[in-house]
């Protein structure tokens, strides 16, 4: 059987980024979260004053806050944050040629592929192992066009004014409770600065690992696209399967000025044991454009729901999001558009696929302000249901204010249609292709907006998937 | 301590008129199982806290700021007489519109002041009476049904503090085989400014057999605020065929507030529609329950709200076995200031397999004030089935306005016709006789106000 | 032409999977090595669902009698087996596969019938689609498209003859491939199955169609009569004419005369 072949081919594990790199931390911090955390987070950093209070002030935040009650299943989540280390320091320096990371590190991220993907197609790469950024490079034609792509703690050091600026204003700390978290604990992550009117041709990409066991992942990426330029940036996110339980919270803050356009996508595949628990949100100003691609397959549960806020008119705001939910997953991923100015126009795609006893959540809120007069908006969520015991839900929030807007917003679920099946056999493909295939199909208006590697990674994913689906 | 009692949530919506003495009082004379269910009842609205803007279901319906419980008195009016000279004008008017009926029930004020029934439907067996009467002749089937299965005390709060406090309501029983060829119509008429109503519905229809029920509420404007507030509980054995109606036309600062659940046996076809244009504020909570392989639900619902009118309707389609079916489609228009929320869920449980389930709702906004929140959800637990859902916010069809203007119609004309046509689709599902002429009537007089 | 038959269905009984609804009531058929048959008959008399249970559908189930496919027992062999067997079923209604590329639907499914541990080569391959698009007179752009997704009745048969030029069975069943064609769009279906047949004289052909028109641009060398989920009459293609002279009335009395008896 040629599918067969493929499978064994591809030589995967259920996982394949389940490894363990041996490499000592520089500096570990005590378990769990408290203020002399926090102290000791901002000293490693040889942090202003101003950021020290910064964070102090959002421990306070956070602890006043309570665990959401809505979403995913978070009873477990507080056991768990007493029993991770909210900052590991992998290396004193962030490295700018590949040949100064450290072996073992970098032996992980060629694992990833990574070196390899930004000679052939990147205009910079960033890779962020544990808490820190260990390794960050940008092709100097950019740098020379007034490109920064640094470490979020280079930013910090080097742009302190630009920093300044923007840092938490998109995403202010009390925003919710792992925002709140995420200001105190910060650690690693990018700051993008897109000169006006300059247009990257290719990506930039960002990869993160955590490697060690009962770890908490706190980036913190600000980006600023200023008027009329463009970028693409993207994120990969990877950690090895541990028998306990791992963090992430990202907080990523994106500012899209006038006619400028933004790209960022995401590929979440972390181990099943994570949870993943990740605000992002941008602003976008008169006649910008941002989307999000948000792919998530991996984590034990993701919230997530990329944000759009529409300041300026004829802002757009797009977000593509495919999930994929198997045994013990829950994906409670979405999105939101924010239409606050007139002639502005959002379109949410979501596509979820749920099998074995997964669990695929689309929440997301569309909300016209009055005022914002000409405003469209478009809500298209479809589920995939693969066995009779997974399960989906649809949560959409329509809130209007404003008379002279469309908003549309439109859901289905379906499972894989036996005449569909049929018709690909007869013309003799197995069955497990011919799963394979109609998912494929399925996912097929997002999956072609993904960069090619995450493309065929999708791809293999539910060759695999629906190799054991199939009795 | 009373403050203390309220900070976490209990005996909150205790007031003057309504504590556990009118409970005692409203119960006198009443068979023993019912005043001990009336004192469970009430023993939950204790301990129930008043729901706030925290609860999912009451996000967008604040009752801070919407209901002053302690303001409302219960009703000290008498029953009135059977004897419609002695009726309220609205209420002697709107009768005389209303088509050919199986009976009629009237109750002025929460009392059923009339009732009537084809007699060859009363020699078969159907039973149209007084809720209050009817616990006591045929206190076997109400004490069975009446707030146990259906509207239990612990579905909420306002459920607990209606059954605690009902002073009547409707008895509807249709025997096995029986099936009416005309509806039964209702009239409910609230005539005291600041008074507290509580009725109940209570319709139970045997096997194979079939019925059409019309509810209409209506009332003048009051000078305060006033609270109706109703429990139907509608039963659809196996095979049965049952349409339940509520027609809401209440006067402006009236408080409606309705809780209803279906319960749809096997291979029973239980369909309702709501239709709120009057009162300040409308809740709607409206639960339909498939409990039959080959059980299906049609819900419709249509609301068209100027000035300040609040409309909040809370939907659920709960398919809990394999094979049945439900389809809603609420469409509203909302002129002036009004607002609507339609938080709707559809629930396929475990194991539900083969269910088809639709929910559509749809908004348009007439005017610049007006506000529309749509929350359409799904939950999905079985992969064989057909499931989606639809919402829409958004304004007049301009092209089909364009089109009409194009044959020569003026845009006041055009407008009317577009927004008639948007909400005929409603009516068009369930075309109950007279029901539809008096719906579009008041949408016409809401329309014409329109500018 | 050979003797020995191609397909042999003997008492071939079908009914509605999970319902007690009984739709072939024995059917005997041989078809030899390159011979074109029809099946006509009323709408409802069976003549679809034999088109399917050959290619195994699961919605029907076999409940008596034998189907030998080149002396194999086709009735053993999955939906996908079958295919790669040499069975093709063009289908009365190609279903839609959303975001699957035709090029890359046939890319797999042409793949699949190589023998075991052949790699296709990916020029060859489009090469030869190409070749075949144009022998069907359709334009190069189509293979991008989803597979049926969206497109017109003509369309969706032109792009069943396309699959079975590229598969090259050695049966082809063809099921109301007429049906929703205007009288353009079925001389452009005709005219590629006689090409195919004519590259490959060995290819059976089994047409099962309501109306004697498909039949003026494929001649076929048998004409069998279905009615009730039976054979009532063969013969050759003078039967289409009577059939289409006098109409089905005939055998349907006949059948219900059986029914009655």
């Amino acid at each position: 059987m040629p599918q067969n072949e493929t499978i064994q081919d591809l030589n995967l594990d259920e996982y394949k980024y389940d490894f363990v790199t041996k490499s000592e931390p520089k500096f570990r911090a005590e378990k769990g979260l408290s203020e002399d955390v926090v102290r000791q987070i901002s000293q490693h950093k040889d942090e202003p004053q101003w950021m020290l209070d910064f964070r102090l002030k959002a421990l306070e935040v956070y602890e006043s806050k309570p665990m959401p009650k809505w979403g995913g299943d978070l009873d477990g989540l507080e056991g768990v944050l007493d029993e991770i280390y909210f900052y590991v320091r992998p290396q004193d320096q962030m490295e700018r040629s590949w040949d100064d990371v450290p072996d073992e590190i970098k032996d992980t991220f060629e694992k990833l592929g990574i070196p390899e993907a930004e000679r052939k197609i990147l205009a910079g790469v960033g890779a962020q192992y544990e808490s820190e950024m260990v390794y960050h490079s940008l092709r100097k034609e950019w740098e020379d066009a007034g490109v920064i792509f640094d470490s979020i703690e280079d930013g910090l050091k080097n742009h302190p004014e630009l920093f300044r600026e923007y840092f938490g204003t998109v995403i202010p700390t009390g925003d919710n409770k792992f925002s709140a978290m995420n200001s105190a604990v910060w650690s690693g992550g990018s700051f993008v600065y897109i000169p006006k009117d300059v247009s990257l041709d290719t990506p930039l990409q960002a990869y993160f690992r955590v490697n060690q066991e009962r770890m908490g992942q706190f980036e913190r990426t600000l980006i600023i696209v200023d008027e009329g330029a463009q970028a693409h940036y993207i994120e990969g996110c990877t950690a090895p399967v541990y028998s306990t339980e791992s963090f992430h919270s990202g907080v990523i803050e994106i500012i899209v000025k006038k006619n400028a356009r933004f790209r960022y996508t995401t590929i979440q595949n972390w181990s099943n044991n994570m949870y993943n628990l990740v605000t992002q949100r941008a602003i976008v100003e008169e006649g910008g454009h941002m989307e999000w691609l948000d792919g998530n397959l991996g984590s034990k549960l993701t919230m997530k729901y990329p944000s759009c806020y529409l300041m300026g008119p004829h802002a757009h705001g797009e977000i593509l999001s495919i999930a994929y939910s198997g045994d013990g997953q829950h994906q409670d991923t979405g999105g939101k558009v924010i239409h606050a100015a007139p002639y502005t126009t959002s379109s949410i795609v979501s596509k979820s696929i749920s099998k074995g006893h997964g669990r695929s959540t689309y929440r997301g809120l569309c909300k016209v302000y009055e005022g914002a007069h000409h405003s469209r908006s478009n809500v298209e969520c479809d589920a995939l249901l693969i066995d009779e015991t997974s399960r989906t839900d649809t949560y959409p929030y329509i809130e209007i204010e404003e008379d002279d807007a469309s908003i549309g917003h439109e859901a289905s679920v379906s499972k894989i249609g036996e005449e569909q099946l049929f018709y690909l056999m007869s013309r003799g493909i197995s069955e497990v292709e011919a799963m394979a295939m109609i998912v494929r199909g399925f996912i097929e208006p997002i999956a072609k907006e993904l960069p090619l590697e995450y493309a065929v990674e999708l791809n293999r994913l539910i060759e695999l998937e629906m190799e054991g689906s199939v009795g | 301590m009373s403050t203390a009692l309220t900070d976490i949530g209990l005996m909150e919506g205790v007031t003057e008129a309504m504590n556990g003495a009118a409970v005692e009082r409203v119960s006198l004379g009443e068979p023993e199982w019912l005043r001990e269910r009336r004192i469970h009842a009430w023993d939950v609205y204790e301990r129930t806290p008043m729901p706030s803007t925290k609860l999912e279901e009451w996000r967008y319906t604040d009752l801070k700021k919407k209901l002053d419980l302690d303001s409302l008195r219960l009703p000290e009016t008498e029953a009135a007489p059977d004897d419609p000279a002695a009726w309220p004008a609205r209420l002697r008017a709107t009768m005389e519109e209303d088509h050919e009926a199986s009976g009629h029930i009237v109750l002025v004020d929460g009392h059923v002041v009339h009732a009537d029934l084809i007699p060859e439907l009363a020699e078969k067996g159907v039973i149209l009476t007084s809720l209050h009467q009817a616990a006591d002749e045929h206190a076997e089937l109400v004490r069975e049904h009446l707030a146990t299965e259906a509207v239990p005390a612990e579905e909420g709060k306002f459920a607990a503090l209606n059954a605690a406090l009902w002073t009547d309501g409707i008895f509807l029983h249709v025997p096995k085989g029986v099936k009416l060829d005309l509806p039964v119509r209702v009239t409910r008429s609230y005539t005291e400014s600041g008074a507290a109503y509580f009725s109940r519905v209570l319709i139970v229809a045997e096997a194979n057999s079939q019925v059409s029920y019309v509810d209409e509420v209506i009332s003048d404007d009051f000078d305060e605020q006033t609270f109706a507030s109703t429990a139907v509980e509608v039963i659809a054995l196996d095979d049965s065929q049952v349409q339940y109606v509520a027609l809401q036309r209440l006067g402006r600062r009236g408080f409606y507030q309705s809780v209803q659940r279906t319960l749809a046996r096997r291979n029973s076809r239980l369909d309702t529609l709501n239709v709120a244009m009057g009162g300040s504020v409308t809740r709607v909570d409206l639960s339909a329950r498939l409990l039959g392989p080959g059980a299906s639900s049609d819900m419709l619902g249509l609301y068209f709200g100027d000035e300040d009118q609040h409309f909040d309707f809370n939907t659920s389609q709960d398919h809990e076995v394999p094979n049945t079916a439900s389809d809603l489609l609420y469409k509203g228009a909302l002129d002036g200031k009004s607002r609507a929320v339609f938080r709707g869920i559809i629930r396929v449980h475990a194991g539900a397999q083969q269910t088809d389930a639709y929910q559509t709702n749809r908004n348009i906004l007439l005017s610049h004030g007006a506000r529309a929140d749509s929350l359409p959800n799904l939950e999905i637990e079985a992969d064989d089935v057909k499931c989606s859902h639809g919402a829409t916010v958004g304004q007049l069809d301009e092209e089909a306005k364009f089109y009409l203007m194009s044959r020569g119609l003026e845009e006041v004309q055009a407008e009317r016709l577009v927004v008639t046509g948007f909400l005929g689709e409603v009516l068009a599902k369930l075309p109950l006789g007279g029901v539809v002429e008096k719906v579009n009537r008041v949408i016409e007089q809401k329309l014409s106000q329109h500018s | 032409m050979s003797d020995a038959p191609i397909l042999r269905i003997q008492g071939l009984e079908v009914q509605v999977a999970e319902e007690d609804l009984p739709i072939l009531k024995g059917v005997d058929l041989e078809i030899n090595s390159g011979e074109i048959h029809a099946i006509m008959g009323p709408n409802g008399s069976g003549k679809s669902t034999l088109a399917k249970a050959l290619a195994g559908h699961p919605g029907y189930e076999v409940t008596s009698g034998s189907v030998e496919f080149r002396g194999e027992d086709l009735l053993e062999l999955e939906t996908d087996e079958r295919s790669l067997a040499g069975v093709f079923l063009a289908f009365q209604y190609p279903v839609e596969i959303p975001g699957v590329s035709i090029a890359n639907f046939l890319r797999t499914a042409v793949q699949a019938h190589l023998p075991e541990g052949e790699e296709l080569d990916i020029f060859d391959y489009s090469d030869q689609l190409i070749e075949r698009m144009t022998m069907l007179d359709m334009d190069v752009a189509f293979a991008e498209r989803h597979v049926n997704d969206g497109f017109s009745g003509g369309e969706k048969k032109r792009n069943e003859i396309l699959q079975m030029a590229m598969l090259r069975p050695k049966l082809a069943l063809m099921d109301e491939t007429d049906s929703g064609l205007d009288i353009d769009a079925l001389k452009i279906v005709a005219e590629g199955v006689n090409k195919l047949k004519a590259e490959d004289p060995e290819m059976s052909v089994l047409l099962i169609t309501h109306y004697q028109r498909l039949l003026d641009y494929i001649k076929p060398d048998h004409v069998h009569v279905m009615v009730d989920g039976r054979i009532v009459q063969s013969g050759g293609p003078e039967v289409a004419l009577e059939l289409e002279a006098d109409g089905y009335k005939v055998f349907e009395d006949a059948a219900a005369e059986t029914a009655r008896a």
